[in-house]
This record gives C-alpha cells, sequence and structure tokens, in this order.
C-alpha cells in the first residue's frame, strides 16, 4: 500500500454509494451500525461533502442542498489516522525478525485499501473477512502483532474500536449446560469493534465430543458470520497443536482466509529484543552480559518449550533485580553508568535464579564464584533493600518473584 | 443567511424528541412549527404547543419517531444569529428491524448525517451506567462516534442525567468515547442545555 497516494476526495461521487447503503439498510439488507461503518469507508470517516448535491431518489425524502463546507476539517481527521496508522506501521517494522509476518500484515492492509477504494469507485467489492490463525511457539509476538493490527484496522476504518480482548478455554467454557454459549457470547459482544483473540484455541477441541469447547466453537463461528464487517477472531497457539485443531474442525479452517506463521525468534534477534527492551527501560548490557545472554539462548532456544521473547523478558527483568542486589550489596558511590548496566553476573545470576543452577551459562558460575563479596553479601544486602523499599517481603524476596 | 442543519441522532428511547422539543423550547421558540418529512418524500407541518408536542410525539414506546421532525431555531451568536433546523430523527437499532417502515425511517435518518453542519449524537447514559457500555450503548454508536470524529459540529449527549445511575454511566461513555465532545444532559429537567447551546453556537 503506498503512503503518498492521497484519498479519494469527498463529494459527489460517493452519493451513489451512499444511495446503495441507505437503499440497503431501507431493504433489511445491512443493520444500521454496519451501515454507518461502510459510510465511514466510502467517507473515510467524517469527510462532509464538499459540493452541493442531488435529492436521492427512493426511500427517503429530498435533502436540501448544502452550502459549502471547509474542507480542513476533512483533512485534519484524514491525517490524524493517517499518523495513528503510520505509528502502528512503524511499531510494527521495527519489531525484530518476523518478516514473513509483516509482509502478510502489509499484503492484508493494502487488500482492505483496496476494497475501499473500489467500494468508493462503486465497483464490486468484499467486505473485508478478518478472522486469522496465528501458530507459533511461546513469546514469538502473536498477541503484540494482533494488537498493532487491532489498531490498523480502526486506523483505517474498518474496526470501530481495534481493541484485543484476548480469552482463553476457561474465558469461553462453562460448567453446565447452556453456560458456554453465555460465556462465549458475553467475550464476542466484549470484543465486537475489535479483536478477539482465542488463546491456545486447540484447547477448545481437547475433551471431545461431550466437551462444553465444541458448543463455544460453534458460538464462536456463528458469531464470525454474523459480525464478520466489525469483528476479527483469532485463533492463536502452538503450530502443532493448531494444525491437529484445524484438520478436526474443517467448518473452521473454510472462515479463516488468513494463518500467520510466527517462527522462533533467531539468538540474534533474541538479543536484539533484548537491547530494545534494556533501552526501553534505560538499562543497557555490557558486552560481557550481552555474551553471557547469548550463550544461554544458543543452548536454551532449542528446548521444547522456549518462551522466546518472553524467556529473555523474563531474564532481564531478574537481570535488573540482581543489578539492583548487586550495587547495594557492595554498598559503593553508584554513578549514572553503574545504575544503567547490566553486568555478565546479573544475567548469570538470574539465569540461575529463573531456571536453576544447571541452566546458568558456565562462564557465569564461574565468575560469579569470583566475585564472592557481592554473593556473600547477597542476603544482607536484600535485607537492606527491603528495609529502603519499606517490605519485609514480596516480589523482590520472594521465590515468585517473576 | 443560508440555514444549516443539525441532526439528533442515537438508538431507540434514548431521549432525542424531548430533547429537541424542549431544546427549541430552552433556545426561545414559542410556538413549535414542527416540519415532516416521511421517508418517501412528503411533507407536512404542523404548530403545536411545547407540552403539546412533548406529549404527542415522545414516549416511551420505542420507534415511536418514524419520519424527520425538524424545528428552526434563531442563535444569537456574537452580534448577530444563527439559524439552525434542527431535525429529530428516528431510533438506530444493531439489528435489521423487521418493520419495513422503521428501516426506511432508519434510512431517512442516516441520510440525514451525511451533509448535517451539527451532529447531536444521544446516549441513555443511565442506561449505561445500569448495565455497563457493552448492553448501555450499541454497536451503531461507535460507529457513528468513528464515522463523526474530529467534525466540529460534532457532541455525544449523555441523556438522562437526572437518573441515579446516569453519574456512573457518563464516567463509561467518557472512557468509551474518550476525545469526543461529550455534554451531559437531561432532556426532561433542562439540563446542560446552556453547554449544549453554547457547544451548537460555536459549532455553527
Amino acid at each position: 500500500m503506498s503512503n503518498t497516494r492521497p484519498s479519494a476526495p469527498a463529494g459527489p461521487g460517493d452519493f451513489p454509494a451512499w444511495q446503495r447503503i441507505m437503499a440497503d439498510v431501507a431493504e433489511g439488507r445491512i443493520n444500521p451500525s454496519e451501515a454507518v461503518r461502510r459510510l465511514v469507508l466510502v467517507r473515510g470517516g467524517g469527510a462532509r461533502s464538499a459540493m452541493p448535491t442531488t435529492p436521492p431518489e427512493g426511500y427517503f425524502g429530498p435533502r436540501p442542498a448544502l452550502s459549502a463546507v471547509p474542507a480542513a476539517e476533512a483533512a485534519d481527521a484524514a491525517e490524524l489516522r493517517r499518523r495513528h496508522l503510520e505509528e502502528a506501521r512503524r511499531e510494527l517494522a521495527t519489531m525484530p525478525g518476523l518478516r514473513s509476518v509483516k509482509e502478510t500484515v502489509e499484503e492484508l492492509l493494502a487488500w482492505v485499501q483496496v476494497q475501499r477504494w473500489r467500494m468508493r469507485e462503486n465497483l464490486s467489492s468484499e467486505p473485508p473477512v478478518l478472522h486469522m490463525v496465528f501458530r507459533g511457539n511461546p513469546g514469538t509476538g502473536k498477541t503484540t502483532v494482533a494488537r498493532l493490527i487491532g489498531r490498523m484496522l480502526r486506523d483505517m476504518g474498518v474496526l470501530s474500536k481495534g481493541h484485543l480482548v484476548e480469552v482463553e478455554r476457561a474465558d469461553l467454557v462453562g460448567e453446565y449446560i447452556g453456560h458456554t454459549a453465555q460465556k462465549t457470547r458475553e467475550q464476542i459482544k466484549q470484543a465486537l469493534g475489535g479483536i478477539l483473540f482465542v488463546d491456545e484455541a486447540y484447547s477448545l477441541a481437547r475433551g471431545g465430543e461431550r466437551d462444553f469447547g465444541k458448543e463455544a466453537i460453534d458460538v464462536l463461528v456463528r458469531a464470525m458470520e454474523n459480525h464478520r464487517d466489525n469483528l476479527a477472531v483469532i485463533f492463536a497457539g502452538y503450530p502443532a497443536e493448531m494444525d491437529r485443531f484445524l484438520r478436526a474442525n474443517p467448518g473452521l479452517v473454510s472462515r479463516l482466509p488468513i494463518q500467520i506463521d510466527f517462527p522462533d525468534y533467531a539468538t540474534d534477534e533474541l538479543l536484539q529484543i533484548a537491547d530494545l527492551m534494556c533501552q526501553q527501560r534505560q538499562y543497557r548490557l555490557t558486552e560481557e552480559g550481552r555474551a553471557r545472554l547469548r550463550e544461554f539462548l544458543e543452548t536454551e532456544r532449542r528446548a521444547v518449550n522456549f518462551g522466546n521473547a518472553r524467556t529473555v523478558r523474563n531474564i532481564l527483568e531478574a537481570a535488573i533485580r540482581q543489578q539492583a542486589l548487586r550495587l547495594v550489596g557492595r554498598n559503593l558511590p553508584v554513578d549514572r553508568d553503574r545504575l544503567m548496566q547490566i553486568e555478565a553476573q546479573d544475567v548469570s545470576a538470574a539465569v540461575k535464579r529463573l531456571f536453576g543452577e544447571g541452566k546458568a551459562p558456565a562462564a557465569g558460575r564461574e565468575s560469579e564464584a569470583g566475585e564472592s563479596p557481592a554473593a556473600a553479601g547477597r542476603d544482607a544486602a536484600m535485607q537492606r533493600l527491603a528495609q529502603a523499599l519499606g517490605l519485609l517481603a514480596g516480589p523482590w524476596t520472594g521465590e515468585n518473584a517473576i | 443567511m443560508a440555514v444549516q442543519q443539525g441532526v439528533v441522532i442515537g438508538k431507540t428511547n434514548v431521549g432525542k424528541t424531548l430533547f429537541t422539543i424542549n431544546f427549541a423550547s430552552y433556545c426561545g421558540v414559542q410556538e413549535m412549527h414542527i416540519s415532516f418529512r416521511e421517508p418517501d418524500g412528503r411533507r407536512s407541518s404542523r404548530v403545536l404547543q411545547r407540552e403539546d408536542a412533548a406529549a404527542e410525539l415522545a414516549g416511551p414506546e420505542p420507534h415511536k419517531t418514524r419520519r424527520l421532525q425538524s424545528i428552526s431555531l434563531e442563535l444569537p451568536v456574537g452580534k448577530g444569529t444563527r439559524h439552525l433546523e434542527l431535525v429529530d430523527t428516528s431510533g438506530l437499532t444493531d439489528y435489521v428491524h423487521r418493520d419495513v417502515e422503521v428501516r426506511r425511517a432508519i434510512a431517512q435518518s442516516l441520510a440525514m448525517i451525511r451533509d448535517a453542519a451539527l451532529i447531536l449524537h444521544m446516549v441513555d447514559a443511565a442506561l449505561v451506567g445500569e448495565s455497563g457500555p457493552v448492553a448501555g450503548l450499541g454497536e451503531v454508536d461507535y460507529q457513528v462516534a468513528q464515522f463523526a470524529q474530529m467534525r466540529r459540529g460534532y457532541a455525544i449527549l449523555a441523556n438522562k442525567m437526572d437518573l441515579p445511575a446516569a453519574a456512573r454511566g457518563l464516567e463509561l461513555v467518557r472512557s468509551e468515547f474518550a476525545g469526543h465532545v461529550i455534554l451531559p444532559v437531561s432532556a426532561l429537567h433542562w439540563l446542560g442545555f446552556r453547554e449544549v447551546k453554547q457547544f451548537v453556537a460555536h459549532a455553527l
């Protein structure tokens, strides 16, 4: 989709489309909310006609011609939406890796835009069906991308709100007959105008024929048909499980035209993510710290349940806490640099705390042993830190630090 | 001077007709010269006193208004006056209504928002307060807000502020439609009319 292509001007040219939409309402082919949604597409959301229009024929009375209206408001609205859209696209572009995901999202946006232009030109156009499957391991960016797609579709005038409602089996499946349909419908209602993100969707089918999960799927399928113009349902989960789930529900597959695979991140991409996360928190990894993290990721990313970006985030958050302990434990003056630096020993200690002794990189274990004063003073430092924070127990001192 | 149109739009039973009549009265209209436009294009007009207009045209039953009903107003702006045709419309729904007359009236209402200089979008704040935004607002409310976003002449009127649940409803409406002009009113008790009048005068 080109950023520079001007949107079609509002004016008498959109009149046939308006007339057709109003006729669709009167004939009962579409409901009023769908009609207004289409008006947003036709008019670019709030642009007023720059010229008088001829009165319509048909179901409604003649409309008086209006005087000319400044186009500035329309330009402002379009500009604001364009800026928001660009911001969301930039956010997607700056996410490390995910090349194929980004390409698919761009394709989707381009297609939606073209349908919109076709509608404006009174050409036959397909209403965008936006239901999707996201296949990928944990921490590969599925939820983040879903959130961005919601924002983009809102800024393009396709979804009215563009918010994301994230649900899992427990939010949809009830405990007695009728409960599931009610719970699922409630979640659908909350998500109208945005995205319903069904995480670990395959778990809806895990109980077999007599399980209420099947009922949830049926309600979701109906909603996907009835609200397809203003609701995007995304089924997400591990690749193998999602494939099995879709094979077992052929009715669902035909309604999911967009399927996006989220590959695991390469080690370099995970390190980029780590750098970004540090930057956002005003920390930075020292070279040794980065090397230590690389060493751990190289080994660990091959594990079955590796959490990709989520694991990196957990390690960094733990490393930040370990850095705090180290600085407080030394009882030395700290400068800006020290406050920002995450060192190798912080990474090692974080990994050890999160994954156990065996997982800590060897160099880290040695290094940590070599820095015995900090290690030895850990308990005392923790006490001082707790006192400083006014806490005797809490996430900083407990086992549930993550 | 050209007469500009202001349209009062919203879901059914939010109080559009009562607001139109009482607000016209607040703006100094003594006798209501009401013009009616049927969906098939027929026109008629009547002169009614405010009380009679309210009793005859407004009511609790849904879709009582099935045509456009407009009243001309003169608003003092600066040293001059602005002329506004305030148009009351048929209530919108989120579903396809089974009655073809209602559907035609809704189409007629929607056609008005295309060129109106002013869109007063009314929601029932008390219902939102009681039932929450999911049940109290309709999808059509979000769509209208989306359609009219950034228009200078667009405001959401949170009506029924005289009812106990409305204060909570107003908070929810503000959070759901952050960034829009939201004016709390009570069409029944004429509350908030001064702010609406100021907004209208500013927008025209």
